[in-house]
């Protein structure tokens, strides 16, 4: 009994430490709310996105910071729960966090309202709601890069302009059965109406580590064209089927989720050719790379494995909170501190032209376009890196804000 | 000396038969009852919407899985489909104008009359079979509820709750949620502890301990059986409508996941199989043990007691709340319900060790 | 549709099936001899696989080889399991050890992506990625060699079955009491149950790591495993062969026709279904021992 109670009470006291947590609120760091998925479903992700972020924030301060200001980056696993997720937001929004970023579809839409309500900016860089891009209905929230419906449309017109015209062209979606996969399809089934081509799809139950009766029906399809709508190990396995049943890497396109890591586990060689959306460059050739590996990486303050600097999600990482910290640049300089959600919304709302020195599109926020104008590039896996072929484009902005403008309506009444 | 029997003495049945024969525990109950009406009053509003509020409604979703497990014997791996089911009906209904109260009432219904058919596979089998048979069920149900965009809400397959108004109140504010939950967790603990009472419960006993002994004095398993599956699956319905309106506030597929029916019945067993007050302790384990360990591990990390990758770093909480789960069956597979009874005993004799019972 | 179509989903849906089959393997091996359901066997797939990758890439250990320890490792990991965690159990209501299996499972996937990181990882057996074709019949090779080695490993599995401790676990399989009173070990030959469980996982491990790469959804192929196991009876190795021939094959010829019209994946509805019908009409499955009940 006693060893128990001394465990009851070793037990409250760590709770109490648990519950008391980080550090008081300083006016003059701006914390950032990184409560994202390091356990479950976006794994394949999150490790190199998160630590883009937290080593672009430690570049901003070992800078000195904005305007006297330094940044504080809260990071918490939230094992794609939305219970967890909505525990660590309420607790970061006390601590005094103005900006918020899941990276998990689930937990995202469970804190739309909340965020809305409270005044805090939530991005949602390449997952979440695609109508948040509707800035009137969804203030706060910002999806900042280009919507799933952007991508898709982006990537058919790639193929009606680079590779031969999409008219009387066969096209395969193949697709994680759940609704992120199936997301882009009204999309696709538009701009084939308007430009004359066919687009049947195909869906693969999740995760995706089993395909093969798919692709056996796509490659009756007789594709010119594969467009993959997938994530994480599944992409490699759609990849393979593809080239195994007879398609040329070349027509192979696949969404944002394609990284270094897939194309290793297709096999370097193997993987030369397939294209994908490309939100961000990647490589380590950029100015703003440059600092990052001269203050951050090579004094060691880096906040991972130093290997994965200058990759697809890492890179990403770096744009998201780049265009955060403009944000809040944009909004001390016109509001003045304490820097609070509102403002940084605000701020958010004026960025213009904003490309980190080429590393991505420029994008433009406004309070009504919070998606910054739907740009992305194609690049191709050239048997070691991924390699641009396009320049930053946009596609079909008319059919993706029709998308946009339905769902937001619905938000709207309430659904 | 505070806490004791003696000098309670039961002239009538009914006080002998009360819920809480002890003065001092009905002293507990209304003591807890008092803090938890009052908790708006001083818990800050992060403790109250992310900690006591799912917890309360966690708890009286696993209450209504331990009257099914604990009480009735018949194991149930689907669970959250069952909650699902609750969710995405109230939600459907409210926005068809039904009033809530009709709403909750019809999500109740519709889980309880799905959930009477995994009861079915448990007629033909028990124990490890129904085990994969309700998992088997709960995929096809979260299949169902993904590929009918009717029921999940279209492209983005998120439902936003509507307002709604309960008994002439209307449901919004950190407060009013939080009393909407609390007075489902009430209604759903008054249930199970009574039903333990009534001749209904005996029989579900009789039929979990053995169901062919059971058929022999009397008692019907077939019908038992089902009983236990309906009432259980319709106070899962209503407790996973009252978690998509007083916590969620959206629901999406994701939230009543495979991983969510684990979650629920790792409760229960954490819990203590069959006990009330296991249920509360249970879900308050599995609900807030990952949050508080990953808020610990992030603390200790900050505080630079731990330096490790941030990758090991997330992965803590979850090596560690396997290994209690783990620990928990292997020491205590009573439960923390146990736990709580010794404690209670060693206070019910104190300052002597030993107690009779 | 054509013939050729029904054919390649045939051959090759009868090829994953095998591959699931890997998997299903451990789990009738552990609950033949200790009559635990172990759900921690898909967990156990993705440590395997784990612990190749960490052989081969981090100690730079030829594939093969890093094969070979991890089948020594993972068996040590299936006896320390036993000993440390299931031994303890004897005697526990079902779901007890069903909920004990899951929270090994929970901390094996804390475990493995914890320590060796949660971003996919990938290691080559070398396999040729062009598919064998034999007229419009496309077969995936990874699938065959899978297929032959889940053969291979059910084959031993039976023929270690007919050697002399694999006589002693049949009798431990048939009852505990009585192998003990006839001076037989039972612990031990449950451990080496669990052990041959945990070489299983190595191989299931290797192969569909090889396919998708390395990370937790390895531990995702619980499911179609214990679909397997549950057609084919639980404690039934025959069960295996069979049973993720069928599971294979309908899960392969079912959405092949299916999708196209419902517009969605219907896998795993099948695997659900027949996981289902399995339990209502022949709970003990096609091969599995019924069992009589005593009051």
């Amino acid at each position: 009994m006693k060893g128990f109670m001394k465990g009851l009470i070793g037990a409250a006291t760590m709770a109490a430490v648990g519950f008391t947590g980080a550090a008081s609120a300083d006016n003059n760091t701006i914390k950032f709310a990184l409560l994202q998925d390091f356990t479950a479903v976006y794994t394949f992700v999150t490790d190199e996105y998160n630590q883009g972020q937290r080593d672009y924030l430690r570049l901003i301060n070992e800078e000195g910071g904005i305007h006297g200001h330094t940044f504080e980056a809260i990071v918490r696993d939230t094992g794609n729960e939305p219970q967890r997720g909505i525990e660590g937001y309420n607790r970061a929004r006390r601590e005094g966090a103005v900006l918020v970023d899941f990276l998990s579809t689930p937990v995202s839409r469970a804190a739309v309202t909340r965020v809305l309500e409270d005044e805090v900016v939530m991005i949602t860089v390449l997952h979440g709601r695609g109508d948040a891009s509707d800035g009137q209905t969804f203030p706060f929230v910002f999806p900042m890069m280009a919507t799933y419906w952007s991508q898709a449309a982006l990537l058919l017109d790639y193929i009606d302009q680079e590779r031969g015209g999409l008219e009387g062209k066969r096209i395969a979606h193949v697709y994680i059965d759940s609704p992120f996969g199936r997301e882009p399809v009204p999309v696709m089934r538009e701009i084939a109406e308007r430009k004359g081509f066919e687009v049947r799809t195909f869906a693969y139950p999740s995760p995706g580590n089993e395909q093969s009766a798919t692709w056996s029906d796509v490659r009756r399809f007789r594709p010119d064209f594969v467009v993959l709508w997938g994530a994480g190990g599944g992409q490699a396995v759609s990849v393979r089927e593809a080239i195994r049943n007879g398609i040329p890497q070349e027509n192979i396109l696949s969404v944002v989720w394609m990284a270094e890591t897939d194309a290793r586990t297709i096999g370097t060689e193997l993987a030369t050719g397939i294209k994908r959306f490309e939100a961000v460059a990647t490589g380590t050739d950029y100015p703003v790379m440059q600092r990052l590996m001269e203050k951050v990486i090579e004094p060691g303050h880096g906040a991972g494995d130093p290997a994965n600097v200058g990759t697809t999600y890492y890179n990403i990482g770096v744009a998201s909170m780049a265009v955060a910290v403009e944000g809040a640049r944009i909004a001390l300089e016109e509001f003045g501190p304490p820097l609070t959600g509102d403002k940084l919304r605000q701020g958010m709302e004026m960025i213009e032209n904003f490309d980190l020195d080429g590393m991505m599109p420029p994008i433009t926020l406004t309070p009504e376009d919070h998606q910054g104008g739907g740009y992305g590039r194609v690049s191709t896996w050239n048997g070691e890196a991924w390699e641009a072929v396009t320049d930053w484009f946009n596609a079909y902005q008319d059919i993706v804000w029709e998308e946009i403008e339905k769902d937001a309506a619905g938000f709207r009444e309430g659904r | 000396m505070f806490y004791r029997q003696s000098g309670v003495h039961h002239t009538r049945y009914q006080t002998a038969r009360r819920l809480w024969p002890l003065p001092t525990d009905q002293g507990i109950v209304w003591l807890l009852l008092a803090l938890a009406v009052a908790a708006p009053l001083y818990l800050s509003d992060l403790y109250l919407t992310s900690y006591l509020l799912p917890w309360l409604i966690w708890s009286a979703a696993a209450l209504s899985l331990t009257l099914l497990m604990g009480i009735a014997g018949q194991l149930h791996f689907g669970f959250a489909a069952v909650m699902a089911i609750g969710a995405y009906t109230s939600i459907h209904l409210t926005r068809a104008g039904v009033p809530f109260e009709l709403a909750l009432i019809g999500a109740g219904l519709m889980a309880a009359g799905i959930g009477c058919i995994f009861g079915a596979a448990a007629l033909r089998v028990k124990g490890l079979y129904l085990v994969m048979a309700t998992l088997a069920m709960q995929y096809l149900v979260d299949w169902t509820i993904i590929n009918v965009p009717a029921i999940s809400g279209g492209a983005q397959a998120t439902l936003q709750t509507p307002d709604v108004r309960f008994l002439f109140v209307p449901l919004r504010g950190d407060a009013m949620l939080y009393y909407g939950a609390l007075l489902w967790a009430v209604i759903v603990t008054l249930l199970v502890l009574n039903i333990k009472r009534t001749s209904f419960g005996r029989a579900l006993v009789a039929v979990r301990d053995k169901d062919f002994a059971a058929s022999v004095i009397g008692v019907n398993p077939f019908k038992f059986k089902l009983l236990a599956f309906f009432a259980s699956s319709f106070l899962g319905g209503v407790s996973g409508a009252v978690l998509a309106f007083c916590y969620y506030q959206a629901v999406t597929p994701e939230q009543f996941g495979f991983n969510v029916s684990i979650q629920l019945v790792a409760m229960v067993l954490v819990g203590g199989l069959g006990s009330v007050i296991g249920a509360y302790l249970g879900a308050g384990f599995v609900l807030l043990v990952p949050i508080i360990l990953t808020n610990l591990v992030a603390g200790a990390a900050a505080a630079g007691w731990l330096s490790v990758s941030s990758n090991l770093l997330a992965h803590i909480p979850l090596m560690v709340y396997g290994g209690l789960i783990i620990g928990f069956i292997l020491f205590e597979p009573l439960g923390l319900a146990k736990i709580y009874d010794n404690l209670r005993k060693y206070f019910l004799v104190w300052p002597f060790r030993h107690t009779q019972s | 549709m054509d013939i050729s179509y029904l054919i390649e989903l045939l051959i090759n849906g009868a090829l994953t099936g095998l591959m699931y089959s890997m998997v299903a393997l451990g789990i009738v091996l552990i609950y033949k001899s200790a009559g635990v359901p172990n759900l921690a066997q898909g967990a156990m797939v993705m440590i395997s696989a784990y612990l190749i990758w960490m052989f081969g890439s981090l100690f730079g250990l030829p594939i093969y080889a890093s094969i070979a320890i991890a089948v020594v490792a993972m068996f040590l990991f299936g006896l320390l399991a036993e000993r440390l965690l299931l031994r303890k159990m004897v005697g526990q209501p079902i779901i007890m050890i069903v909920m004990l299996t899951l929270g090994l499972e929970i901390f094996l996937r804390g475990l493995g992506p914890g320590l060796l990181g949660a971003a996919p990882k990938q290691f080559d057996l070398g396999i040729n990625m062009m598919p064998i074709i034999v007229g419009d019949v496309f077969i995936n090779r990874e699938y065959l060699v899978g297929g032959i080695v889940a053969c291979v490993l059910i084959a031993l599995a039976l023929l270690f079955f007919r050697t002399r401790i694999g006589t002693k676990l049949r009798a431990v399989s048939d009852d505990h009491v009585s192998s003990w009173s006839v001076g037989i070990s039972v612990e031990k030959a449950i451990g080496i149950s669990w052990g041959m469980g945990g070489i299983a996982a190595v191989a299931a491990g290797a192969l569909w790591g090889s396919v998708q790469g390395v990370d937790w959804t390895l531990s995702m192929l619980l499911f179609p495993a214990v679909a397997v196991v549950i057609l084919g009876g639980l404690d039934s190795i025959y069960g295996v062969l069979i049973a993720g021939l069928v599971v294979g094959i309908l899960g392969s010829v079912i959405p092949g026709y299916v999708d196209p019209i419902v517009g969605g994946g219907t896998r795993d509805v099948v695997t659900s279904l027949i996981i289902l019908l399995t339990i209502i009409f022949r709970p003990h499955g096609m091969f599995g021992r019924e069992d009589i009940e005593r009051v």
